[in-house]
């Protein structure tokens, strides 16, 4: 089983000339005379035009092609705010893998068409071991966490799946899903590997609590009413002395940068929930699910413990790669999903967390990754049993190994 | 007995047994006195930690924001020396706007930009710049800057920067959002010294609100735009007028080149001419001077003393006549390269003293002192020694003509700039200015006394010029009217 990458990155403003000119870099850096099976496309909003999928299939023939739009793109060569990046994989006949998308989450709501995605994924890969899912969803799609509860009925709770929410420009208005040839917002799409792959995950994000600690005493799906029983709002307004017009205003700002944490026994750090809107009676929208009599604490991150959290993740990520031989094995490829939090947190050092990644595999493995409005992974404790979650705020590495 | 005994002793250890649970419940109750104490105390250490954090929290924020506004500043700042240094090195007035990219603008915090030029001959406003919209949002614009076409020409005029905080009172700042599509904008003239004048709006969405600072990297940017215009504006200026020079260098070499191949054949016709006409002239020339000898000579009978006179005046004016068609042929020779130099290496010094010997007989009868200043050592020169002769013949011959009585003349001699330079230096009558341009012209005579009373073909200094630069010399002439001349020539020297 092994699988060959080749990664390639355009800055060209002409969209076409972009695409045409990442897609063969990553053809020329594919080793050998290795057709590739699989593209992995992340680019800036303005490159989200069919004719850039559509190049890499007239330039490639048949290749199953996976992607989402971003507001940066994050590679060997730092972070591009306008970009396009093109992965080339090539998977060799004993690696099984299958891909499929799901559109119109809205309408057959978000569980649902979990449930479908999971159905049309499992159908590809057949009666092969599956060994890993890669997903990317439309970054802006309601109960988020759905999604993935939707999937786990098919593919199982404890499949680990990483994934990544698609973003547009910070204008939170439209992102985009990429797929074979189509372009589309409230879809998802995916890749299942299968037959043996050795992958490593990690993912961590750094931020600590702070403040006592609270209950969520009244809650439904991603909303949370109340806090210790008053207003969930109440809390941030007391901690940001500062009254609930002036908290929707900032809210951007403090929902990432001072997110809620829900302790889960047994993992190391919070699961973190951003908070996305705040309702006509103090309730806190968050952007992915919070069980009821969850014990939470407010959350804050500083530049060091992000990278500090950078450097855990991709080192977590080797550790679980080397689990199978002892040893770490070559890596052919990391993916990086990034919050978008951590991005506007670290501001003119985003590149420090590349450098993190790219030190930590080594020289000469291809680095390709984006800033997501959220990143699903599974947890690490064995009372979740791998169980995969959305996440907020984190950043996620993928090691794919020989 | 027993039984009471018994029933004492039981008594008894009742009795310490009920004294020893009113021990211990009363150790218990201390004990959950301290624990409840101690959970009150921890209740308040945890009230007082979530002030602190309350505390934290808001110090973290307001040290985000400054970090937040440092970074952007940074940012603007590293964003705006790049655009600089692009728009600086642009010499064409189109370009310059188009080294303005999205990258700049949103790391100057904003996402879109557009900027105009006013054209006074066509009367509108031409755009030059737009990022961030549709074309049909620009021809929008367009048209609401024809409509309100006065405020952003009187707004250029004041040379004054608008932006949605400084405009946040005003009803403009709704009306320019509208126009511009953009909730926060900063609105900045572009002066450059000449030519076209206009703006520069960039804009972002309600997301990213303005601070005074992104007022100065805008006024900033459209002052850089106005320099590199300006520039760019001279610099199409000067290449201008050089390829207008140019062009009309080569027009003024092209038309003197023809002037020169023309005056070469005018040139050539004359030479043939004069040589043609001059030797048709010698030969009956040539006959009378002979009649006019065999008369003059009485060899065929005694003449009366009138017809003798007359004969010899016939005689003196062909010797004349015969010089003057000489000298003509000779120039008309040297001209056309007939005449052959012969070039071998001369003693300049004895060929001068040689010639001076000749001329003292006529210094003498007019009491002019002839001095030589000639150094003892000098190189020898490659001269045609009879032409040298000519020459030195015919400069001391003027010399002595034009030097009055008692006057001097000096022969000098020496070595300049690898060449033998000879100097006839008399103290004679001179020549007014306008004369030394023309003194080798042929058939020029200077308009003075003596050239009345003299008589002169006007050939001499012609040709003495044609053999000096035939022995790739060159001869000039210096004088001052009233105290004398100097004739000066050259002649290469043998190393």
């Amino acid at each position: 089983m092994s699988i060959q990458a080749g990664l390639g990155i355009s800055t060209d403003k002409d969209s076409l000339k972009a695409v045409r000119e990442a897609a063969l870099q990553a053809r020329q850096r594919l080793d050998g005379n290795a057709s590739p099976n699989v593209a992995i496309v992340f680019s800036s909003i303005e490159f989200a035009h069919l004719t850039m999928l559509k190049t890499i299939s007239s330039m490639f023939g048949h290749i199953d092609v996976l992607g989402c739009s971003t507001t940066a793109v994050l590679c060997n060569q730092g972070v591009f705010r306008h970009a396009v990046a093109v992965l080339l994989l090539n998977m060799s006949p004993d690696t099984y893998y299958t891909t499929g998308s799901i559109t119109d989450i809205k309408y057959k709501t978000a569980i649902k068409a979990g449930e479908e995605f999971g159905e049309k994924l499992l159908a590809g890969l057949k009666s092969a071991r599956r060994d890993l899912g890669i997903i990317f969803s439309d970054g802006l799609i309601d109960k988020s966490s759905n999604l993935i509860y939707g999937m786990q009925e098919r593919l199982g709770t404890s499949f680990p799946v990483v994934g990544a929410l698609a973003m547009d420009n910070l204008r939170y208005s439209k992102t985009f899903v990429y797929y074979n040839q189509s372009v589309e917002s409230d879809a998802a799409c995916g890749l299942i590997l299968g037959g043996g792959v050795n992958f490593g995950l990690g993912i961590r994000h750094g931020w600590k609590p702070l403040g006592k600690p609270r209950y969520i005493t009244r809650a439904s799906g991603n909303i949370a009413y109340e806090i210790d029983d008053i207003p969930a709002a109440t809390v941030y307004e007391d901690y940001l002395d500062c009254d609930i017009k002036e908290l929707r205003l900032e809210l951007r700002r403090i929902g990432t940068f001072y997110p809620i944490g829900i302790y889960l026994q047994g993992e190391e750090e919070y699961l973190l929930r951003n908070i996305t809107d705040i309702g006509e009676d103090g309730s806190l929208i968050l952007q992915g699910n919070i069980p009821e009599n969850s014990q939470i604490r407010l959350m804050i991150g500083t530049k060091e413990t992000c990278f500090t959290a950078a450097e855990q993740a991709v080192h977590e990520a080797k550790e679980a790669l080397s689990v199978k031989t002892g040893a770490c094995p070559r890596i052919k490829f990391a993916l990086v999903f990034d919050s978008i939090s951590r991005y506007m947190l670290l501001g003119r050092d985003a590149e420090k967390e590349v450098e993190a990644v790219k030190r930590a595999v080594g020289p000469g493995v291809p680095v390709i990754g984006l800033y997501t409005y959220g990143e699903q992974g599974p947890l690490k404790s064995i009372d979740y049993h791998g169980k995969v979650y959305l996440h907020n705020q984190t950043i996620s590495v993928l090691l794919v190994g020989e | 007995m027993d039984n009471e005994i018994l029933v004492n002793i039981l008594w008894l250890a009742f009795a310490a047994m009920a004294l020893t649970l009113l021990i211990l419940y009363l150790k218990k109750n201390e004990k959950i006195n301290s624990l409840q104490s101690a959970v009150i105390n921890l209740k308040t250490t945890l009230e007082e930690m979530d002030e602190q954090a309350k505390l934290i929290v808001r110090t973290d924020i307001a040290l985000n924001k400054t970090q937040e506004e440092l970074d952007k500043k940074l940012t603007g700042l590293y964003a705006l020396q790049r655009l600089s240094r692009a728009i600086s090195t642009t010499l064409e007035e189109k370009h310059i706007f188009r080294k303005i990219e999205l990258s700049h603008l949103e790391d100057l915090g904003f996402e879109k930009a557009c900027a105009f030029l006013w054209n006074a001959e066509s009367g509108e406003f031409v755009p030059y710049l737009y990022i961030g919209y549709m074309e049909d949002e620009i021809d929008y614009i367009i048209a609401d800057l024809a409509e309100k076409r006065d405020f952003y020409l009187d707004l250029i005029g004041r040379q004054k920067t608008l932006s949605s905080i400084s405009l946040q009172r005003e009803l403009g700042s709704l009306e320019m959002s509208k126009a511009f599509h953009a909730n926060s904008f900063v609105i900045s003239p572009i002066m450059p010294k000449e030519g076209d004048k206009g703006f520069i709006f960039v804009g972002a969405g309600a997301d990213m609100p303005l601070t005074e600072g992104d007022e100065e990297f805008i006024i900033l940017l459209a002052n850089q735009v106005s320099q590199a215009l300006d520039n760019a504006r001279l610099f199409e200026h000067t290449w201008m007028a050089q390829q207008n020079l140019e062009r009309k260098v080569e027009e003024r070499t092209q038309e003197l080149s023809q002037a020169l191949e023309e005056v070469k054949i005018i040139s050539k016709r004359k030479t043939d001419f004069i040589s043609a006409v001059s030797h048709e002239l010698r030969t009956p020339l040539t006959s009378v001077k002979g009649y006019a000898a065999i008369l003059i000579e009485e060899k065929l009978g005694a003449l009366p003393p009138a017809v003798k006179e007359r004969l010899e005046k016939i005689n003196r004016h062909s010797d004349e006549l015969v010089r003057m068609v000489n000298d003509l042929l000779d120039i008309s020779r040297i001209e056309a390269g007939k005449t052959i130099m012969r070039l071998v290496p001369q003693d300049i010094q004895e060929l001068s003293a040689s010639v001076a010997d000749l001329i003292s007989i006529q210094c003498k009868e007019k009491e002019i002192e002839l001095l030589t200043e000639i150094p003892e050592a000098l190189p020898k020169v490659m001269a045609d020694r009879s032409q040298i002769e000519r020459v030195l013949i015919n400069l001391l011959g003027n010399a002595v003509k034009f030097t009055p009585r008692q006057g001097k003349i000096i022969i000098r001699i020496s070595e300049e700039h690898g060449r033998v330079k000879v100097d006839i230096q008399d103290s004679g009558i001179g020549m007014p200015p306008e004369a030394l341009e023309r003194i080798f012209d042929e058939f020029y005579r200077v308009d003075n006394e003596i050239n009345q009373h003299v008589k002169g073909t006007g050939l001499g200094l012609s040709l003495v010029k044609h053999i000096v630069e035939a022995h790739q010399g060159r001869i000039w002439v210096t004088s001052t009217q009233g105290k004398g001349s100097t004739f000066s020539f050259t002649l290469p020297k043998i190393n």
